[in-house]
Formats: C-alpha cells, structure tokens, sequence
C-alpha cells in the first residue's frame, strides 16, 4: 500500500500516539482490502460511545484522553440516551450521566455534538466526489445515493478517519463499484416517508448488498423520500448505495442498466412489508413512534400540522424523535408547543431502538438498566420496526405518519389501505 | 491428530490458538450471538447453543451488518470473543474494523485441503500476520 509523507509521519507518532494508532488500524484495514493507497476524506460521521454498552463510553473517553482530535468536520451518531432529559423517558440517572459523558469527550476531540442519525438534517452536508467515513449505514447509504459522496459501510474506523483525515481507498472510494449490479422496476405507487422505507426494505431483500438501479418512479422522490428509500434497503440488505436516474449524481435520467438481474417491485410488495410488521393486537399498544430515522425539518413540521389541535388519547404515549440541531430549528418555528400541547413527547438523541428499550444491549450491570415491558410499539418506519423486532423483541404495528397520528389521537390503530391511489 | 499446517491470507493481525468450532452456516455477529455468555443464539445458525468463547470459529462467511464491529467488541468487553475467525471469504469492514479494535486475528480463503483435513476439536493455531493455520 503507497502511503503518503504525512501517512508515515504519522505512523512516526508525529500527531500524537491517538494518531498513530488511528493510522496503523487504518493500514491495517486498507492491507486487508488490498487498497492501493489512501484518500484525503472531507467529513467523518462517527461512534457515540454508547452508554448501553459495557466499556463503549469508555472507549470513546481513552480515545480523546490519548489526545485524538478530529481534523475533518465529524458529526456523531445516535446515542443511548437523550442527554438534555433522559427522564422524561425513564431512563436511569446512572444511564443518562455514563452518556453525557460520551458528550464531554467528543467535544474535547472537536466533533460535533449531533447525536443523530441523520446528520445531513443538522448541517453536515457532504457534497458529490467527496471521500467521507460513516458509522451509520444510512448516513452511508445517503451520501452515496443523493449527495454523491463516497463512503462505505464503517464501523469504529469511522473515529479514525476523522482523527487523521485519510481512509483506505476500496470499496465505495472506487468509482468500479459504484455502478449498478440490479435493476428494479418499481410498479408500485410508494408515497410519503413509511412508504418509501417499505419500498426500500423490499429492494434491500431482493439485492443484498448489490448496488439497484431503480427506475419507474413517476415523480423525482422529495429528500425525505430519497432518505427513507435507502434506510429500507440499509436495514434488509446491505445496501450502500443506490442509483436513482436523474438523482443520483452523476447518472442522468436516461441511465439504465440492461441486462443485469431484474427485480421488481408492486404494490403487493409494499404492503406485504406492513403486513409482516404488523404483528402485536390492534389494541393493545402503548407507544407511537414518529421520527425514524430522525426527522428533518420538514417531517416536523408534518408532524406539527398532524398534531395540531389534537390530542393524545389516554394511556398512549407518542414520541416524536429528530436531532437536537433540527429540533432547535422546530423550536424557534414554533412547531414543538404544538405537538407538546397535543401531549406528543420530543426526544432528542436516541429513538426506541437505541434507549434502554432495548434487550440486546450489554450494560453495566452497576448501571441497573431494566428494559420495560411493552405490548407493542405503533411505528411508521421499516427500519425502527425491524430493529424493535430484533432489538426490543416486543410485536409492532407499522402505518403511514399520518394514521399513525390518527392512531395515537384515537387509540385505535389505523392500518395502512393497501392500495395508494 | 497429525500435525498440518494450511496457507490462507491473513486479514487482521495477531496469534491465536483454540479448539476449532466449524460452521457451514453464515454468522452475523449482530444478533446471531448473545454477548454476555458468547453463546450462539440465531437460529439460522448450525451452532445454535454452543459457546464461541475461546474458540477458533471457522465460517463460511459473516452476514453483512454495519453494527457487527460493536458486538464482536463487546464480546472482547465481557471476554467471550472467539480466539480467531477462519473465514472462506474476506467479510465486511465493519466485522474486520471490529476484529482489529478487539485483537482478534483473521485469515481468509485457506488452501482447498483445509475444508477437507480439519476437524471439529482441532487445536489450531492462527498467524494473521502470516496467514498460517497451523493444527498442533
């Protein structure tokens, strides 16, 4: 592998020991996938440190405590906890405060403080042919598909490409796997955010981690859409990247990929991925979820309109879970004390998925973490209900944002009409 | 049990020595096991039930997750990692960003023989800097 003056320098320990640690994982990695060298990269989106994980705060705290600091701009993911209240969603004390200190080491290190797991919403922006690092698949996934960029599917390597500024050149850095393996047809007529993670989850089912030329949309996706279509397939498959015509920068309407394996994608298929995670009593829900993966601006004034004027029915609890960057945005538009006085719930830096809900996590046992018990959890989104199948293990209802709302308003669950017209 | 050695490439450095435990079936280190006792726990899995910890885990492949890093980590966190993974095929980066956070070495694609001449139980040896198995 070619390394560069400064790639040596480091592995020299020039940048500190954080440094050369960084990069010889780093080597390692690009040795491995056999990288011909390395590419300078313009933004990584990295690990929290994740409270709900024995020692993973704590990794994150060595890493800056070794004298790491991020020379690219970094963002950071999704995290365990909501750092500004974790009360409100009855996490413990002792959780909350092992998070916030995640908190204290990135901003020692220079990273963002996002906590989320769409980062784009909060500002961080990659643009078309700039090699960045990403621990979140549909940060990835979004990079690749709408913005152009070019990142793979990281893991931890994402803290360590931020530190140094340099990642191995394979995968996604190459333009020869950015082209397409599938082509899908889409008959379907996917409309709104639920729709569109749905169409996603069954395109990521069907090519794996094949990169799927999809055509037959009628109308260019709205952002939200192109953002909810590739967490679908990122959650089913493993996918990284898509390639829309006319989208996708730099395919041109007029792309296409014949004689590639076929797929496709009808209306059946759509509502057979709200059938599938249908699966806890009509009834007998104590949680509606909006917000996977966080909301943008414009799903939260969506979900402003919705709520507007309305009311939470007793017993049923609604979340509405977005970046605190966004979430400030909403605030200052005055589109929280609607959905506050409808009696939704704002959460900020974690979802269901990612709090102490969750069963497969490995605290601390000292942290005295204690899963609730749910019946069932009302979501609009495939992603969050695949991973509270896996994750929460307890039965889902999944629906369209807006039923979802009429959902917890009427404390009835309104399933989604099987046919968009 | 002979001795033999097998050339395969190594993917992620370090030695590791440990009883074989081979699988026919892909492994997906999110989800597939459980982190505090190292015990398999997907049911897609032919090693459903048994304990990895320590072992050298000889797979087919890793079912692709973006997360798997955090869980093979973990495993290193509560002490129920693997030994070593012997794999026909290189996995996703998460899973060897996660081998090289957890120290555990991994060697891809050995020599045809291998998947004839090992057995279940075999003391082997793996050199991830040289891609040598090695059964003692």
């Amino acid at each position: 592998m070619k390394l560069s003056d400064r790639d040596l320098a480091l592995l020299d320990g020039a940048e500190g020991g954080a440094a050369r640690q960084a990069m010889a994982a780093l080597v390692q990695l690009g040795e491995a996938y056999d990288a011909p060298d390395m590419v300078d990269i313009g933004y990584a989106h990295v690990h929290a440190g994740m409270a709900l994980y024995k020692g993973d705060v704590e990794l994150i705290e060595a890493t800056a405590d070794q004298g790491a600091r991020m020379v690219v701009p970094v963002s950071t993911n999704i995290a365990n906890a909501d750092m500004g209240n974790w009360q409100a969603t009855g996490a413990p004390e002792s959780l909350g405060l092992l998070q916030k200190r995640a908190e204290v080491a990135h901003r020692l290190m220079g990273s963002a403080t996002s906590f989320t797991c769409t980062p784009y919403w909060a500002g961080h922006w990659p643009t078309w042919n700039m090699h960045i690092a990403s621990i979140e698949s549909g940060v990835t996934v979004f990079a690749n598909s709408v913005l152009g960029a070019r990142s793979n599917r990281d893991g931890f390597f994402a803290v360590y490409a931020g530190m140094t500024g340099r990642y191995p050149r394979f995968g996604l850095h190459l333009d020869r796997n950015r082209q397409p393996t599938h082509r899908v047809t889409v008959t379907a007529r996917p409309r709104g955010t639920a729709d569109f993670t749905a169409l996603g989850y069954v395109i990521g089912t069907a090519v794996g981690s094949g990169v799927p030329l999809i055509r037959g949309l009628q109308a260019r996706p709205s952002p939200d859409e192109l953002d909810a279509l590739g967490v679908g397939m990122a959650t089913s498959g493993g996918v990284a990247m898509f390639v829309v015509p006319g989208v996708t920068p730099p395919y041109p309407d007029e792309a296409d990929a014949p004689g590639l394996p076929e797929a496709e994608v009808g209306e059946a298929d759509i509502a057979g991925v709200f059938d599938a995670f249908c699966t806890g009593a009509e009834t007998g829900f104590d949680l509606v979820h909006l917000g996977c993966p966080h909301a943008s601006f414009e799903e939260m004034k969506h979900y402003a309109a919705l709520l507007s004027g309305r009311r939470v029915a007793p017993g049923v609890e609604l979340w509405v879970t977005t970046s605190r960057a966004v979430r400030r945005m909403a605030q200052d538009a005055g589109l929280i004390a609607p959905m506050v006085a409808a009696g939704a719930r704002v959460v900020s830096d974690t979802c269901p998925i990612s709090c102490h809900f969750a069963c497969s996590c490995s605290p601390d046992p000292k942290l005295g973490v204690v899963p609730p018990r749910l019946r069932t959890i009302v979501v609009d989104s495939a992603k969050q209900a695949h991973y509270v199948r896996d994750m929460i293990q307890c039965p889902t209802l999944f629906t369209t944002s807006e039923l979802a709302v009429e959902t917890a308003v009427t404390g009835q669950f309104q399933p989604r009409r099987r046919h968009n017209g | 049990m002979a001795e033999a050695s097998w050339q395969a490439r190594g993917v992620v450095k370090g030695q590791a020595t440990g009883a074989a435990m081979i699988s026919r079936t892909a492994l997906s280190f999110l989800g597939d096991l459980d982190i505090r006792s190292g015990k398999v726990v997907g049911r897609s899995s032919d090693l459903l039930g048994d304990c990895v910890a320590g072992r050298v885990l000889v797979l087919p492949a890793s079912r692709g997750s973006a997360g798997a890093w955090r869980f093979l980590y973990q495993l290193k966190v509560h002490g129920t990692h693997p030994a070593a993974l012997i794999l026909k095929e290189l996995p996703d980066p998460s899973v060897t960003q996660g081998a090289i956070l957890a120290g555990v070495p991994i060697v891809v694609e050995p020599a045809a023989a291998f998947w004839d001449e090992l057995t279940n139980g075999d003391i082997v040896q793996v050199d991830g800097d040289s891609g040598c198995i090695t059964r003692r």
